[in-house]
């Protein structure tokens, strides 16, 4: 790895490390218009021959530093995940988008029955597979999430702080994730959406203790969280939201969540073995929250190339799910909207 | 008025021709679009009009960095300071350039001249606490690391309410 971008020790020796676990080259980008969590594009995702780590070009200090930490970890799970078995991602087929529009266009109905103003039908086809991939996206990454803060937490006690400040951040912005659309969506996959991110914000939450909030608290803006505890932070969050139901379902996910994660042994050895476990850990707890959502039948295990071609043919699954649901009632120019 | 203000007001007192302007302006142009050499012949030409600007000689550092070029660098930084002492912006350049020429004791030295002039410089804090991460003076490191984490979210949160009122 050679980069221009000054980086702090820690970070330095984990790229570093990185690289040498997986025998692979890491390079660092930073764009403008990246994500705030940044982007890894990876070559055990994509046909390229080097990883690339995108960071937002206004991140110059530690905010750069702790994505780079996450994204290396991320890479080292994935890394280890393709050199020791098969690299696999959940991911749909044809068959699997019906599945799954289907049971959310059969819940929609129920909801439907007890509204006083309905839904225009167009709207409510369309929502069928926004919704679908949706939770396509956030089973992805969202259990990941977890494991790989967790990872970063113990692993490099030195940016915590810049830790706590993204977790908050990432927090706020999944929770008003789906707020626009609360009336249009179905009210299991609103409140199902809702709990899996509670569960990860009070897993998390647990992780992350208080005294790690200085010296984020000498900053104004954050003044009004002083004396609070990150759990009381997350929770209060959460309490006083108009989902509270969430919580419920959220109190269910986070005991899937804390079930397998409380045994990983966070300091041990780095190895590819470890990561790899890691990898495992992390699977199986995709398939329980999958479970728990009864979506078994809606996604597949398979590698990341069936995704990347899954998503190409989206529009073409869409429409056939359609076909398959609504049968001659369906026009083109419903799907088309 | 703080240092960094006072600085710059005396700085503008010089003012370059309209010509130079013109082509700094286009070169930052090009070096936000990574188009370094093509933006260091705009800087050079704007220092052949008017050698005694000190933002040319930082514009064309700040293109030498990123093409890796610290050693050049360097000098540019050193012309831009002996026109300008309180110039903080060249003194948080020339920090960066001594840190990636591995010099952290001197990194320390120029950075911490660029965070008294300029205490909100969220860059010159982060190469001062690399610097000293460096040389193993870690409680110092991380004094300099969280004044540099609380300038780096003061600014994350107001780029979010930008992006929010848009």
């Amino acid at each position: 790895m050679k980069t221009e971008i000054p980086l702090s020790k820690p970070i330095r020796r984990f790229l570093t490390s990185t690289e040498e676990i997986l025998d692979t080259e890491i390079s660092l980008l930073r764009q403008a218009d990246a994500e705030p969590g940044g982007t890894l594009v990876d070559i055990y995702t994509y046909d390229i021959e080097k990883n690339v780590i995108i960071l937002p070009a206004q991140y110059i200090g530690l905010l750069k530093d702790f994505v780079i930490a996450k994204q290396c970890t991320n890479l080292l799970i994935k890394g280890a995940a393709a050199k020791k078995s098969r690299y696999l991602v959940c991911s749909y087929t044809e068959d699997s988008v019906y599945r799954g529009m289907r049971q959310i266009y059969l819940d929609a109905l129920k909801d439907e029955a007890k509204k006083e103003t309905k839904l225009p039908v167009q709207k409510l086809i369309q929502m069928l597979f926004i919704l679908f991939a949706h939770f396509n996206d956030d089973i992805n990454e969202l259990p990941w999430n977890a494991i790989v803060n967790a990872s970063v937490y113990h692993r490099m006690p030195k940016i915590r702080k810049t830790q706590l400040y993204h977790v908050m951040k990432e927090s706020k912005t999944d929770m008003d994730e789906m707020m626009e659309q609360e009336t249009i969506v179905p009210r299991r996959y609103f409140v199902l959406n809702k709990a899996m991110f509670y569960a990860r914000d009070m897993f998390l939450a647990k992780t992350l203790p208080a005294d790690e909030l200085m010296p984020v608290l000498n900053i104004p803006q954050m003044k009004k969280f002083n004396h609070l505890e990150v759990k009381e932070m997350l929770t209060t969050r959460w309490t006083q939201t108009a989902w509270y139901q969430s919580k419920v379902f959220g109190d269910n996910m986070l005991a899937i969540m804390e079930r397998p994660l409380n045994l990983v042994k966070w300091d041990a050895e780095p190895t590819l073995d470890y990561y790899f476990d890691l990898y495992k850990i992390g699977v199986n707890l995709t398939d329980n929250l999958i479970s728990y959502m009864t979506m078994r039948d809606w996604f597949v295990w398979e590698e990341p190339k069936h995704l990347l071609e899954a998503h190409k043919n989206k529009e073409e699954f869409e429409k056939k799910a359609l076909k398959k649901i609504f049968g001659d009632l369906i026009t083109d120019a419903w799907e088309d909207g | 008025m703080d240092d960094a203000s006072r600085a710059k007001i005396c700085r503008r007192t010089v003012m370059p021709v309209k010509e130079v302007v013109e082509l700094l302006k286009r070169g930052k142009a090009l070096a936000k679009r990574t188009k370094y050499k093509e933006a260091i012949i705009h800087f050079e030409k704007a220092l052949s009009l008017d050698p005694n600007y000190p933002e040319s000689w930082l514009l064309r550092a700040t293109a030498f960095i990123e093409t890796g070029r610290y050693k050049e660098a360097l000098a540019d930084c050193e012309r831009a300071l002996a026109l300008d002492q309180n110039y903080a912006d060249a003194w948080s350049k020339k920090g960066l350039v001594l840190y990636n020429l591995e010099r952290f004791d001197e990194g320390i030295l120029a950075s911490t001249r660029a965070t008294t002039l300029n205490g909100n410089d969220a860059a010159a804090w982060y190469i001062k606490g690399v610097c000293l991460d460096e040389l193993g003076r870690n409680d110092e490191a991380q004094e300099a690391y969280g004044k540099s984490l609380e300038l780096e979210i003061i600014l994350d949160m107001d780029a979010e309410r930008k992006k929010v009122g848009r």
